[in-house]
């Protein structure tokens, strides 16, 4: 007959799968309630305008005009029969930006624009967004925030 | 101190009624004064008996205690606040303007619940400068002191939550600001920026998220976190002081518990238990000389407040407008520093900044293993840890008053003393 083995040293087979499977099922349990809770958390429909808006016909801006469209934070910029549509959210931590004699100022950290949107100076870390400008059927300027251009890309009439 | 007798109250404590609400009446022995502190609910977090040096006002300043009743003002003003208050975009800002104007003491409450918020942020603030110039980090209070970069952690989450509500232009672009730092996270930013909003964009589903935040979710684990840390005060040997070397700081298994005193097993703590004190003549009962300087000292607490909200009323801007920010837009005092060091970039200042100084105060107890220096202000042991930390604090403290000060619309350089150009708002 062998010698029982020091109970405290050695952990027995049944023992150690005892102790696995209860980690084991411990973690999981743990791990899938906070997924579900951090998952719960993130909406799946949000209530917010769509991200896509008609700007009104290509009349109502004159030549020339930079026009400020408040419900959609954008600049609507008018030179010629082309059209561009700059984001007046600064880049930096999005506060509006105001325009200034020449370009864009923020008045949270005090970042300054170029007309083209480019970064002058100031904390911002990137140029304001220029987003996609074209004509519905309808012949209204249809702008989508989602979609993002360069600043040489312009709806030409 | 000779204790006031309230007759009326050793009658009461004698009646049948009276003795069942107090296990101990008045105390008139020491074994009483002993027993009155163990054997109550209120009291028995405290020690039957407390070192004379604890009770130095010029050593703690009361910090942590004024915290404390800070703390428990703003539970009560903030739940009465919760009566009229309609964490809606479109009814928050007109019930602050009824609680102004139409409710009964509506503007002092409100008053009361900022100013003890400010207050509060400040007493945080100096308790851990307390804690730090004084050495009282060390061991055994290590894991106190994580406990308490916790607490600080959570009152400033409070505020933050907390001056949104209001739905005001400062609550607008302050939670427009700071979900923008927190999406310049790295890896997960814009995913926690979208989780904190609820959304795209801020409005009615970032106010429901930060009410939560603020109403329970954020107070629960700060009150947690208190009893802990007012508890671990008290099982760490009470407040620190400088005759403690090591060997005075001792542990006694459950095993070896002493059967020669009057009370029970709730006094048992790290060196504090009248049997390990070495010199007893330096200790005194906590009934009268603690208890009567804490409630002192609550009165002041609460009647400061008071003062303030009476004459100074806490700020409302004007209704929260998303499309122009106020300018400047600027931040309670608090974040003004790291405000400014925002406006140098975002994730320098918002991220790395934060989180360097937050992993610094984490690691702090456990990198100092020096034992001397504890329970004196300004130890010359302690030269270096000091003067590295005064370093920071000068740091703080200056970019808090270049942010307040010196800083007007667009972020530009001001002097406080010559009033700034008008800016022109080309829109």
């Amino acid at each position: 007959m062998s010698p029982e083995p020091p109970a405290e040293t050695v952990v027995s087979r049944r023992t150690f799968f005892q102790l696995s499977m209860g980690w084991i099922a411990g973690t999981f349990a743990a791990a899938a309630t906070a997924m579900a809770t951090v998952r719960f958390l993130v909406p799946n429909v949000v209530f917010e305008p769509a991200q896509q808006f008609k700007a009104g016909s290509p009349e109502d801006y004159p030549d020339g005009s930079i026009t400020f469209l408040e419900d959609e934070r954008v600049f609507l910029v008018r030179r010629g029969n082309s059209f561009r549509c700059l984001s007046a959210v600064c880049t930096h931590l999005g506060c509006t930006v105001s325009r200034a004699d020449r370009g864009y100022h923020c008045p949270c950290h005090g970042s300054v624009f170029s007309p083209e949107g480019t970064v002058e100076s100031g904390p911002a870390p990137k140029p304001l967004a220029w987003f996609l400008v074209t004509l519905s059927k309808d012949n209204r300027l249809l702008v989508d925030k989602n979609q993002f251009v360069g600043p040489d890309k312009y709806l030409i009439l | 101190m000779k204790v006031p007798r309230n007759r009326l109250w050793t009658w009461f404590a004698a009646t049948r009624v009276g003795k069942s609400i107090f296990r101990v009446g008045p105390p008139h022995s020491n074994l009483e004064r002993s027993q009155v502190m163990v054997s109550s609910f209120l009291l028995h977090v405290q020690p039957a008996k407390v070192n004379r040096h604890s009770l130095r006002a010029s050593y703690s300043f009361g910090l942590g205690l004024i915290s404390l009743y800070l703390f428990f003002i703003l539970c009560a003003t903030g739940v009465l606040l919760m009566f009229y208050y309609v964490p809606s975009t479109t009814q928050a800002y007109d019930r602050m303007k009824d609680l102004q104007f139409v409710v009964s003491a509506g503007l002092v409450v409100r008053n009361m619940h900022r100013w003890a918020a400010h207050l509060m942020v400040a007493a945080v603030m100096l308790h851990m400068c307390r804690v730090f110039y004084t050495g009282a980090y060390k061991a055994p209070r290590e894991f106190n002191w994580l406990l308490g970069v916790g607490l600080f952690l959570t009152t400033l989450g409070l505020s933050f939550t907390g001056y949104l509500l209001p739905w005001d232009q400062l609550a607008f672009w302050a939670i427009t600001v700071g979900t923008n730092i927190a999406g310049y996270a790295p890896l997960v930013g814009s995913k926690l920026k979208f989780l904190m909003l609820g959304g795209n964009t801020v409005g009615q589903e970032a106010l429901t998220r930060f009410y939560a935040l603020h109403v329970i979710v954020l107070p629960a684990i700060a009150g947690l976190m208190v009893a802990v840390h007012v508890w671990r005060v008290r099982k760490d040997g009470g407040l620190s002081r400088p005759e403690e070397s090591p060997d005075s700081v001792q542990s006694i298994a459950l095993g070896e518990l002493p059967t020669n005193k009057s009370y029970g097993l709730m006094e048992l703590a790290r060196g504090t238990t009248p049997q390990v004190g070495q010199d007893p003549d330096d200790e005194v009962f906590s009934w009268p000389h603690l208890v009567f300087r804490e409630l002192l000292l609550f009165l002041i607490v609460v009647a400061f407040v008071l003062f303030l909200a009476v004459f100074w009323n806490a700020p409302l801007e004007e209704l929260a407008n998303p499309i122009h920010p106020p300018n400047p837009a600027k931040a309670p005092w608090y974040f003004l520093g790291l405000q400014e060091l925002v406006s140098y970039s975002a994730f320098w200042g918002g991220v790395v900044v934060p989180a360097l100084i937050v992993t610094a105060l984490v690691v702090l107890p456990y990198m100092d293993r020096g034992r001397r220096g504890v329970g004196h202000w300004f130890a010359r042991e302690r030269r270096i840890a000091n003067t590295v930390f005064s370093i920071c604090v000068a740091i703080a403290v200056a970019l808090t008053v270049v942010g307040t000060m010196f800083r007007g619309p667009n972020w530009g350089w001001v002097v406080p003393w010559r009033t700034p150009p008008p800016t022109l708002e080309g829109h």
